[in-house]
């Protein structure tokens, strides 16, 4: 037999090493795709890679509910107490036992006494009044402010004891609790800027890279125990596509704010899940300025509430990941009222007719969304083609995502505006004192009415988010907030969060932060 | 003996001999390509019954068929209807902003040769302007003036405005060093007289050579701002516009990318060929 020639010896070494590198190939695809099975043993160590489409603005932290603020919020900072996500039953977080006295005007908090901040430093009392007394600081623009502001007074009598003195009852003070991060008061200065985030959360707050990435590493002093993981990283992906990508590829376990189209074609992936954040539910809607020419009269704004097409928009748009509303309300929450939520369902004659009624000639009207949001921009023109259907001519209008938020806290919206709002999966009154769109007394719509005002402070000032008194409550307030049509709502949406099989664990709170207290990369 | 005559120096006319080969070969092609697109985008529409902003109920991302050859988009329009209605505002779009780019730079050029102090800075305004990267100079306009039509006009002409200008005043120095000037200027002509009659008609033809090949770039301009969602504004269609919303579906309709992907090369192509051929043709 002759010896392989020196050509046929290269075509076999160049054979082996194509068969290695397709072996190797397949090892890492198998790798990334193998299911870990949906109960798979806890296991230690590993980072958690996390996808989001927006950076993080440190300046918002107590404002904004986006992506990337509320994955820092949930890893890095604890609050007193904690709802689940089916009811609105505070359970025990930083605070262990709470009692309401004086008729619901005294709350006493007792604190856990193993909480340490990331610095080192035990939590005590004075720190969560610090924490409270922050939110309400205005610089903030915390939604919560007008419920912050209600507690007139903090005692302090130990430094496990915290006593809370109100103007009146709120019905929403555990809405606040859940939501106040207990910051650190010496380095609160720092959060504006990014530079030190310092909380009692799972996870140590350890870099920002603007526009790129977040690091995180675990707390070995959690007060919950020491989690699973080594390390959180959250990369900051803006396209949805790429973000899409990076998930599917196994670059990160968890993406977040994935396309809605996106998120269905991933569902059916191998190795992939998407769930619907629910319990922490969004609502889309339609903003209306009442100053603004023609939609002064109630019957125009109706007209427009009867135009909107939002069935389509749920189907087409949000892929069926939510449901058509009137109201705000979502069916968990103890206003939600079927009859009152089905008043404007798509009804073109109706709409007409009532524009018939105002008389009005409307000029153009135009309508303001955020432009490289692929969800909103979709929204806006269906919205415009619903409208031209009844006669309302629409001018679009995006804008980018920072100056939407300031013409929002502004109130300076030049017609109509479209994005989604959440706090209605709170306590109903949290909505109507709190939220910018809704907000009784100041209101991006710069709408008023006292009997809104009326209607808004006796939901507040209840003592209990259940029984008749508040069904009562809820029910005036539906009936203001659907008269008013100041807002035309178009559905309950979920987020979609599309996690690989390996991340395990993962849970969410109803403000839709990340709790990865107790997940593991398996 | 026998004399030799010496062969005369060639005199420098000024108007060179043009090889007829512009309508041959390349010319001819990019003419055909260019020809086929505008006329799909003239005529197309009329052929086309679907309206490019008719939301058609329950139409939502079709694929392909008899009633909608390119299928649906996600807000339930003929993708054909959009990409022919795109093609009208793509060229629209060029036709005005590069002839504006051209013109504004040529002035602006021409001028700069004038006077010395004058032309330094220019042309270290002209450097400032290239040294941007296009589509950063796009971000940085669309972040102060908004996203739009507008937005993509003004972007064309800011990148046209230098390359046009450079190349105006590199030929009229050229040009200006002729023969034929100094013998236009030895009979007494004026400058003006000069400038106007010898040195710019003279001086023109690269600046068409360019014009081509701007129409070119004007298209990508636009495409590339459509992608980075700072071109054309919704609902308007534009072959980037529908392009960008095709990326995102190509999974349920690949022929939604290709449809505009290929009027986008057919369009580059073509004015690239016209502009190979009249570069070509001018002797260069």
């Amino acid at each position: 037999m002759n010896p392989p020639s020196r050509r046929q010896a290269l075509k076999a070494a160049a054979a082996a090493v194509l068969l290695l590198a397709a072996t190797a190939c397949q090892s890492a695809v198998d790798a990334q795709t193998s299911p870990a099975g949906p109960a798979a043993a806890p296991k230690q160590g590993g980072v958690a890679e996390i996808g989001v489409n927006l950076d993080l603005v440190p300046a918002n932290l107590f404002t904004n509910s986006n992506v990337s603020i509320t994955t820092v919020v949930g890893l890095v900072y604890d609050t007193l107490v904690r709802y689940d996500n089916k009811t609105l039953e505070p359970k025990p977080r930083v605070a262990t036992e709470w009692k309401q006295s004086d008729g619901g005007k005294t709350v006493t908090l007792k604190l856990r006494t193993d909480v340490k901040y990331h610095s080192g430093r035990t939590l005590t009392s004075a720190d969560v009044k610090f924490a409270l007394g922050n939110y309400a600081d205005p610089k903030w623009n915390g939604q919560l402010i007008s419920t912050a502001k209600t507690i007139t007074a903090i005692d302090t009598p130990a430094p496990d004891q915290v006593v809370l003195h109100l103007e009146h009852p709120v019905s929403n003070l555990f809405d606040l609790l859940d939501t106040v991060p207990l910051v650190d008061s010496e380095t609160a200065a720092d959060i504006a800027t990014g530079k030190k985030l310092i909380g009692t959360g799972a996870f140590k707050f350890d870099s920002w890279r603007p526009n790129t990435d977040l690091t995180f590493s675990k707390n070995p002093a959690y007060w919950g125990g020491a989690p699973y993981l080594d390390g959180v990283h959250v990369r900051v992906i803006p396209d949805a596509q790429s973000l899409a990508a990076a998930v599917k590829s196994g670059q990160v376990h968890l993406a977040r704010g994935v396309g809605y189209r996106d998120a269905e074609a991933l569902a059916s992936t191998p190795g992939l899940k998407v769930t619907s954040l629910e319990g922490a539910e969004l609502q889309a809607y339609v903003g209306l300025n009442v100053t603004a020419p023609g939609l002064e009269d109630p019957k125009v704004r109706q007209a427009i509430a009867y135009a909107l097409d939002k069935e389509r928009i749920i189907k087409e748009v949000f892929r069926d990941k939510g449901y058509p509303v009137s109201l705000p309300w979502p069916r968990t929450s103890p206003a939600y009222d079927q009859e009152l939520d089905s008043r404007y369902k798509h009804d073109v004659t109706k709409a007409k007719a009532l524009l018939a009624e105002s008389g009005k000639q409307l000029p153009e009207i135009p309508l303001t969304y955020v432009g490289n949001d692929q969800v909103f921009t979709a929204i806006a023109q269906i919205i415009q083609n619903n409208l031209a259907e009844v006669g309302i001519k629409v001018a679009l209008t995006p804008v980018d995502s920072t100056g939407f938020v300031k013409q929002l806290i502004g109130a300076q919206f030049p017609g109509l505006w479209t994005t989604n709002h959440s706090w209605a999966q709170f306590s109903p009154a949290t909505l109507t004192v709190s939220a910018y769109p809704f907000n009784a007394r100041r209101n991006a719509s710069k709408y008023s009415s006292p009997a809104y005002t009326t209607a808004a402070d006796n939901a507040w000032k209840l003592q209990s988010v259940t029984g008749p008194e508040a069904t009562a409550a809820y029910k005036e307030l539906s009936t203001q907030l659907l008269d008013g049509a100041f807002l035309a709502e178009i559905g309950v949406v979920f987020e979609q969060a599309v996690t690989r099989d390996a991340l395990q664990g993962f849970e969410w709170s109803r403000r839709r932060e990340p709790d990865f207290s107790k997940a593991f990369v398996a | 003996m026998t004399a030799t005559l010496e062969t005369p120096e060639p005199v420098e006319v000024a108007v060179p001999v043009r090889p007829k080969t512009f309508l041959r070969g390349k010319g001819l092609v990019g003419l055909v390509l260019v020809g086929l697109v505008i006329a799909a985008g003239l005529i197309g529409p009329l052929l086309v019954s679907w309206d490019p902003y008719e939301q058609i109920p329950g139409a939502n991302l079709l694929g392909p068929s008899g009633t909608h050859l390119l299928g649906t988009d996600d807000l339930n329009r003929d993708i054909l209807a959009r990409l022919l209605a795109g093609i009208r505002v793509d060229l629209l779009i060029g036709f005005t902003a590069v002839p504006f780019g051209a013109l504004l730079g040529c002035a602006i050029g021409a001028l700069a040769t004038v006077n010395n102090v004058l032309d330094v800075a220019v042309q270290r305004l002209f450097d400032v302007l290239l040294a941007f990267p296009q589509l950063i100079l796009a971000i940085g306009l669309a972040a102060v003036i908004g996203p739009g039509t507008t937005s993509v006009v003004i972007v064309i002409v800011c990148v046209e405005v230098p390359i046009f200008g450079r190349l105006l005043r590199t030929a009229v120095l050229r040009v200006r060093e002729s023969q034929f000037v100094t013998a236009s200027e030895v009979i007494g002509a004026g400058k003006a007289h000069v400038l106007r009659h010898h040195v710019l008609p003279n001086s023109l033809e690269p600046a068409l050579v360019q014009l081509a090949l701007s129409l070119s770039v004007a298209v990508f301009i636009e495409g590339a701002m459509s992608v980075l969602g700072i071109g054309v504004s919704p609902p308007h269609p534009s072959i980037g516009a529908v392009l960008t919303t095709s990326l995102r579906y190509l999974d349920l309709n690949p022929l939604f990318a290709i449809g505009p992907l290929v009027v986008t090369a057919v369009l580059v192509l073509g004015f690239q060929l016209i502009a190979q051929a009249t570069n070509a043709a001018r002797g260069a």
